[in-house]
């Protein structure tokens, strides 16, 4: 039986529940004594139930959310790392959905993670990718709308991105390495270090969600038309890499292919 | 039975594709409100489109509608922007805490069966009431430890805060069994302690047994002990819609409407014992 001693019958329903939670945040005993043992199970054991199923669910939830991350980490510091989680940044949202959204953070600022930052980064673009399959709904603006345009119009035109499109870079080529999660065991699979930082999109335009790379100067116009500057602004931003003389044809392709691609949510001008 | 609503399951996105190749197999269905309470994307589409053919039931989980926090207001707003998109039969959560002090434990953490439990627990349910303009039905929980300073049974508080807030009861006959293991109570008296017009859904469902204790982790099939309980749930509470509760070691769609026919004939075969005695 219980060494807490016989239960006893202190505290109000806020004493309870403040002990409870301290008991499951960090194992303070303090609900001992006002729980009782069973003919069959002591008190400690039974309550180890709660401790058990508390971590278990999230180790589960975030297993769910970041595969890739699994299969880097493998099964044994993957859950020493939810674990360090879980205590660190305990569920602040009703719905577990949410309960992993600072893991790359975690990750990236938190030792001994923080000297694996190809897992941290793992951990953003899974979480992106979650963040692009239930993000709001939204139609792509499509090619006819804008050929339509008169040539004016060209002149304080901006745009908007799906609600699910993000943009995001990475040192490692986690992308390339997700989609080898399945293929070797747990704990195998490696993200190489790219040649240079590469920018990624990422972005839903019906129900499946897409990513790819981008080229340097993809990346840096689809930043400057994320802060909706004008089409102008857009050609500008392009003339370092490719030439003031380019510089428009290359927006206008860029651009074609955004819309192709059904990146664009919406114009104004 | 003649309700339109008699037999469901749980709504999983495991099975969503099967549920559209096997039409009709079940009356409606039971979503866990959390999982929907999402933007957009593929969760709502599904939601959407099996809505079109199903009524449905919003089951949640984090209500807390025993915590010492004030209530969420933004998961008031959530829960009842949900009711708008659904139109459910009815909106129901668990007689239990998940957390205090703004965290979320995601467990349904019991509550001592006291006055002052009872008093606090009813004025919630009045105000979730009044925001959702709907009754609220409330599940009794499966639990594994029973506190010093309850001055009820389950069964009583269960049925006094029926009573007082004017809510109905989700009677979840699994948990009524698991909870009797491991308290030692007469699940039998359990379920005629409770307020026949307010039994509004039975939940079924499978658990984990240690021995000692028993687990309620909605994996395994339901026990034959269990189905004996339900049927005297149905006996007792007739008309009452059922569904099946499974959460992991999810089987094929099939499977679990095969479950569900073991639910259908127990309850045939009471409202035949009932039928000769109704005619004398």
């Amino acid at each position: 039986m219980s060494v807490g001693g016989p239960a006893t019958n202190a505290g109000s329903l806020g004493d309870l529940q403040r002990a409870f939670q301290d008991y499951l945040l960090s194992g303070s005993d303090r609900l001992t004594a006002s729980v009782h043992d069973t003919r069959k199970a002591d008190r400690t054991t039974l309550l180890e139930v709660y401790r058990d199923g508390y971590a278990l669910r999230l180790i589960e939830v975030l297993a769910n959310d970041y595969p890739g991350v699994m299969a880097m980490a493998g099964p044994a510091d993957f859950d020493y790392m939810a674990r360090s989680y879980i205590a660190a940044r305990p569920s602040r949202h009703p719905s577990v959905r949410w309960f992993g959204k600072d893991l790359a953070d975690f990750l990236a600022s938190t030792p001994p993670f923080d000297r694996s930052p190809a897992v941290a980064e793992m951990a953003r673009f899974e979480w992106t990718l979650g963040d692009a399959f239930d993000s709001p709904d939204a139609t792509p603006v499509g090619a006819d709308a804008l050929t339509a345009l008169p040539s004016v119009a060209w002149e304080t035109l901006s745009f908007t991105t799906l609600p699910s499109l993000h943009l995001l870079a990475f040192d490692f080529d986690v992308p390339r390495a997700w989609q080898r999660r399945d293929e070797q065991e747990p704990g195998n699979l490696a993200a190489d270090r790219a040649e240079a930082p590469t920018s990624w999109v990422i972005w839903r335009p019906q129900l499946t969600s897409n990513f790819r790379s981008l080229a340097a100067d993809e990346a840096t116009m689809l930043a400057a038309l994320m802060q909706e500057c004008p089409f102008p602004e857009l050609c500008e931003c392009l003339a370092p890499s490719v030439g003031e003389s380019g510089a428009v044809a290359r927006a206008a392709s860029l651009l074609r292919s955004w819309v192709e691609e059904g990146m664009i949510g919406s114009f104004r001008h | 039975m003649s309700s339109q609503v008699d037999f469901g399951l749980g709504l999983r996105p495991d099975h969503y594709e099967e549920i559209v190749a096997n039409p009709g197999r079940v009356t409606w269905f039971e979503v866990l409100s959390e999982n929907y309470m999402v933007p957009g994307g593929r969760p709502l589409q599904w939601l959407d489109t099996l809505r079109r053919d199903y009524p449905m039931a919003m089951h949640g989980v984090s209500l807390s509608i025993g915590s010492i926090d004030p209530l969420d207001r933004g998961y008031l707003d959530a829960l009842k922007a949900l009711t708008e998109r659904i139109e459910p039969l009815w909106v129901s959560d668990h007689l239990c805490f998940t957390g205090l002090r703004g965290i979320n434990m995601h467990d349904l953490l019991p509550l001592p069966y006291t006055e002052e439990a009872l008093d606090h627990v009813a004025e919630r349910v009045m105000r979730v009431q009044d925001h959702l303009g709907r009754r609220l039905v409330l599940e009794n929980v499966s639990s594994y430890v029973t506190y010093a300073a309850s001055e009820l049974a389950e069964w009583d508080f269960i049925a006094g805060l029926a009573e007082r807030a004017d809510c109905e009861i989700l009677l979840d006959v699994n948990n009524v069994y698991v909870s009797a293991f491991n308290h030692e109570f007469d699940a039998y008296a359990f379920l005629r302690a409770m307020p026949t017009k307010r039994v509004r859904q039975f939940h079924l469902a499978g658990h984990l047994h240690k021995g000692t204790h028993i687990i309620d982790t909605h994996d395994h099939p339901i026990i034959p002990d269990v189905w004996d309980l339900y049927a005297e749930a149905v006996r007792l509470f007739p008309d009452v819609p059922t569904m099946i509760e499974r959460d992991a070691n999810i089987p094929p769609y099939v499977d679990l409407l095969a479950e569900l026919d073991t639910a259908r004939d127990i309850a045939l075969r009471v409202a035949r014992g009932r039928a000769p005695k109704a005619a004398e």
